[in-house]
């Protein structure tokens, strides 16, 4: 098969054109972080945090949503990317009320995670404090928006594999939030299927299952992926 | 109407005209703004007036688009002494039409006039608010009536289009275009002709044109008064558009707030439409173009291109990240040309005249000429079109007519709450794209908002923060976060609360938002802040200052 | 969600002849809501509902689209609006002042609506009409160059007391 040069962080690459940069990073073992991406889903750009600097383009780009090209030079580890990465975790924390001790995710949280990686040890801006409901209705799950980091994923993951289209978001700015229906609670949602991939798509513990206590939550966001890579089947 | 025809009827059309038994025209401005101040009672008196004196057949009366300097409204033209009365109330018509029609004498005390002139002028062109100006896109604005497009054909309307379906390819067109060196009137200044080549080398059977007229700068109308004073225009310039880059579909994009500027478009539609100068086989040519409008609702986000794309197709307006660009994949994923309204309504007198001629005009980066909108404090305000590279001084002192109750220029604003500050000290700039993002600020799309002494500098920024932090779509992290923490930052300097930290903090944050941000909406949030912290920093230090006389300080921070 | 939108109600004919007109496509959604504004005022939840089945679309994304964009409203704007226009222009001549004192004399702050439904405050991001400002709409009817006296004195005008 055809493949193209690039490099990435002085390294050079023989890869697969058409794929995304993020793609070409993990392939060839170079860690890049992300919060909103999640292979299977559709890529959005939101979270910022796979920015990329690329020669000869004067803005930085999300590795998710740019394809590679031949001969592009992409760096990925500036001081520069660092401190932004740095910048955005702080800003996730700041925006809703994360209270790791006592998350049902703690221990199991990608936001937490990305907290250690960007060796975030103090948060420099003040929390927002904004006021978020603890959905309940749901006979299965809840969703805690104090915990909501607005990924999107649970979102995609309801429209792109389940179809349900249960999950959307309402407002804008900081006021956004994610919502099921017209802004119905869970439990009376019309389009909910129960089928629980929200909550694996979830990378915080902003939707969990009731079943499990503080600390216990266990997710498995590959099992999207997976789903997304058996449908393939159907179409070979 | 096939070619001839039309022809035949633009001459039909003139003819008319020149045969008119009127010697005399009154032109009564029926923009949004002078209708605000009450123009369609003047007209209506007016009209009572006439009758009663049977001068029916000796004056015509003619409702157009904005003349330019809405404060001072509503604006009468009488044509052809070109005498423009301000502030007309239904009390001086009988008297104006007495002595203006019957003896021939202006009323020198009801003339258009601003406090800072010596005298006011019987004809108007003597005005330097009208004789420092070059008009192209506004040309006939406010000479003819933008709901009838007969006006238009006789000024050269249509011209260009008949031009380019029957004597030019797409490709000549392009060239012309290219060759004019015009720019993207949006506010990125981006070359217009390398615009159009792109969108016509992508190959596919369905393309688009859209036509962005979400003006949402605040302080911003050079589109809405486009939109009202001559639509057809607009529309002309998207059909050449559309024959030039092979799309057969068009969309103009017009702000709720604007319900004249709709009015108005889709009447020229139609109109269009019914002449054959719009819809299947233009002008018996092989070229079919139809436009449809769609009515913003209120999201400043949404003149972002990708946006304004996700608004068409009926979803929340949230941009996506770019490349892929609109040219290869836009509106329902094929190629799309997007331009604003007064880039549209360049391209007929391009067509027309020539590239050449227009390359001509302005500076050697920014061809042309471009469309300002004057608020704030200052005598004139209103719209004006200059040439690129007028100087803000001429701009505010001589055509604006310097500032308001006698005070002191302190800076004006540019590119609304992506652009920036310019202080007195820089008020000979020449005003292009480059000169003003050197400047720290940005040409934008118009606005040009004039602060005298009043105007406090950070509160001016946390004004636009305030703006951009309500208008982020909340998408990506660091506009959605990062504009609401500046926000608060900025109340805080606001309030004399804030220490030398803070602003440390502000100026990391407000480099990362411009940076991170993925539209140009949280890209260009920050530039009202940088530029007033680059020329007015003593503000900013004073308030931190007295902060800092009451308290001893302490680095603050915040466990998690 | 429950109460279905009674058929003979002539605003509904309306919003279903607009839907038909726009051949049930999902794209025109922003365009009925529009016209369904139009005719209630508001979004009611039933209309919405409504829109939803007929175009096929999930609830989430109707509710989504409508609270993303300020021109649309789910609760009532009052039977007489004051718009307070806080564009830069308005914002240089003293609009901050005219709403605050606004807010005061009314007790109702922006985005509110009096509790007889007789006046709603709002305000707006700039309606272009720079070259008169400060401005103020009330009822559709642009004021310019206004002083808070004389919108109170309008308001008054038009609602009788208060």
């Amino acid at each position: 098969m055809n493949t193209i040069d690039i490099k990435i962080n002085e390294r050079s690459l023989k890869v697969l054109p058409g794929i995304t940069i993020l793609q070409a990073c993990r392939d060839n073992g170079i860690d890049i972080l992300t919060m909103c991406h999640l292979k299977g889903l559709s890529d959005v750009g939101a979270c910022r945090l796979c920015l990329v600097e690329i020669e000869g383009i004067n803005k930085l780009l999300s590795a998710c949503t740019t394809r590679v090209a031949s001969n592009m030079v992409i760096r990925t580890d500036t001081e520069k990317i660092k401190r932004y990465q740095r910048i955005t975790t702080e800003l996730f924390f700041a925006e809703r009320n994360h209270v790791c001790s006592v998350c049902v995710a703690n221990g199991n949280c990608e936001l937490q995670e990305l907290g250690y990686k960007v060796g975030m040890d103090h948060i420099r801006y003040p929390f927002l404090f904004p006021e978020c409901k603890v959905d309940t209705s749901h006979q299965y799950f809840v969703m805690d928006h104090n915990r909501c980091i607005m990924c999107t994923r649970c979102v995609r993951a309801c429209s792109e594999v389940e179809g349900a289209f249960n999950w959307d978001v309402k407002n804008r700015g900081f006021q956004v939030r994610v919502i099921s229906d017209f802004d119905t609670p869970w439990g009376e949602s019309i389009t909910c299927t129960s089928c629980g991939k929200c909550l694996q798509a979830c990378p915080t513990g902003a939707l969990w299952s009731k079943d499990v206590v503080q600390g216990q939550l266990e997710k498995h966001p590959e099992m999207i992926t997976e789903l997304v890579e058996k449908r393939k089947l159907l179409l070979t | 109407m096939n070619r001839q025809e039309f022809k035949d009827l633009v001459i039909a059309e003139t003819e008319k005209t020149k045969n008119s038994t009127c010697k005399h025209k009154i032109c009564i401005c029926c923009g949004a703004g002078c209708i605000s101040s009450g123009s369609e009672a003047v007209m209506k008196k007016l009209q009572e007036e006439i009758i009663e004196r049977g001068l029916q057949s000796e004056v015509e009366i003619i409702p157009t688009g904005c003349m330019g300097p809405c404060n001072q409204g509503p604006l009468m033209k009488y044509l052809p002494e070109n005498s423009i009365y301000q502030k007309v109330d239904c009390s001086n018509i009988s008297q104006i039409v007495q002595s203006q029609v019957i003896e021939k004498k202006p009323i020198e005390h009801l003339l258009l006039f601003a406090d800072s002139r010596e005298r006011p002028f019987s004809n108007a062109d003597e005005d330097p608010f009208f004789s420092k100006q070059l008009k192209i896109v506004l040309k006939n604005c406010g000479q003819l009536n933008p709901e009838r497009i007969e006006d238009y054909l006789v000024h050269e309307g249509y011209r260009a289009l008949d031009k380019a379906l029957f004597e030019m390819s797409p490709e000549d067109v392009i060239a012309e275009i290219k060759q004019s060196r015009m720019r993207g009137r949006g506010g990125a200044g981006y070359p217009t002709g390398l615009k159009w080549e792109t969108v016509y080398k992508y190959v596919n059977d369905q393309k688009y044109v859209i036509c962005n007229g979400d003006e949402g700068d605040p302080g911003a109308f050079m589109d809405r008064s486009v939109l009202e004073g001559n639509p057809h225009r607009v529309l002309e310039g998207m059909a050449i558009g559309g024959y030039a880059v092979g799309a057969s579909k068009g969309y103009a994009y017009i702000r709720g707030e604007y319900p004249l500027a709709i009015k108005r478009f889709e009447a020229a539609i139609k109109q269009a439409k019914k002449m054959g100068l719009l819809g299947p086989n233009i002008l018996g040519s092989n070229f079919s173009f139809d436009v449809e409008v769609r009515i913003g609702a209120g999201a400043f986000v949404c003149g972002e291109e990708t946006a304004l794309i996700a608004s068409i197709e009926g979803k929340r307006g949230t941009p996506r990240p770019r490349p892929p660009f609109p040219a290869e994949s836009g509106l329902w994923g094929k190629p799309t040309l997007i331009n604003n309204v007064e880039t549209f309504a360049g391209i007929a007198p391009i067509i027309n005249n020539g590239g050449e001629w227009y390359s001509e005009i302005g500076t050697p980066k920014s061809a042309g000429t471009k469309v300002f909108a004057l608020a704030g404090k200052i005598n004139y305000s209103g719209l004006i079109e200059v040439p690129m590279g007028t100087s803000l001084r001429e701009i505010v002192f001589d055509i604006g007519g310097g500032i308001q109750g006698g005070g002191e220029f302190k800076a004006a604003q540019t590119g609304g709450p992506s652009g920036g500050c310019i202080p007195a000290e820089h008020l000979d700039v020449k005003m292009d794209y480059e000169a003003l993002v050197n400047l720290g600020s940005i040409m934008g799309s118009g606005g040009l908002i004039v602060m005298d002494q009043s105007s406090d500098m950070v509160d001016v920024a946390r004004f636009f923060m305030e703006f951009c932090m309500d208008e982020s779509c909340g998408k990506c992290v660091p506009c959605r976060v990062g504009t609401k923490m500046m926000h608060d930052l900025l109340q805080k300097i606001c309030d004399n609360n804030a220490s030398r930290i803070d602003l440390e903090r502000l100026e990391e944050l407000a480099v990362y938002v411009k940076e991170a941000s993925l539209c140009g909406l949280g890209g260009s949030a920050p530039n009202p802040l940088l530029s007033t912290l680059r020329h007015f920093r003593n503000e900013y230090e004073t308030r931190i200052g007295k902060y800092e006389e009451k308290h001893i300080e302490v680095p603050q921070t915040s466990e998690v | 969600m429950n109460n279905e939108l009674p058929a003979t109600d002539p605003r509904v004919k309306l919003l279903a002849a607009k839907i038909k007109k726009e051949n049930f496509k999902p794209d025109a959604l922003i365009e009925i809501l529009h016209s369904a504004q139009n005719s209630y005022g508001y979004l009611p939840m039933n209309v919405l509902a409504y829109i939803a089945k007929a175009l096929h679309l999930p609830p989430s994304r109707i509710y989504s689209t409508v609270t993303f964009y300020h021109f649309f409203s789910l609760k009532s704007k009052g039977e007489h609006t004051c718009l307070v226009c806080t564009g830069t222009a308005c914002y240089v001549k003293g609009a901050q002042a005219i709403l605050n004192e606004l807010e005061k004399k009314t007790g109702l702050k922006a985005g509110q609506v009096s509790a007889d439904n007789k006046l709603g405050v709002q305000v707006a991001r700039c309606i272009g009409a720079c070259g008169l400002a400060p401005v103020v709409v009330l009822d559709d009817e642009v004021q310019a160059k206004v002083t808070t006296d004389e919108i109170i004195n309008k308001i008054i005008d038009k609602i009788g007391t208060k």
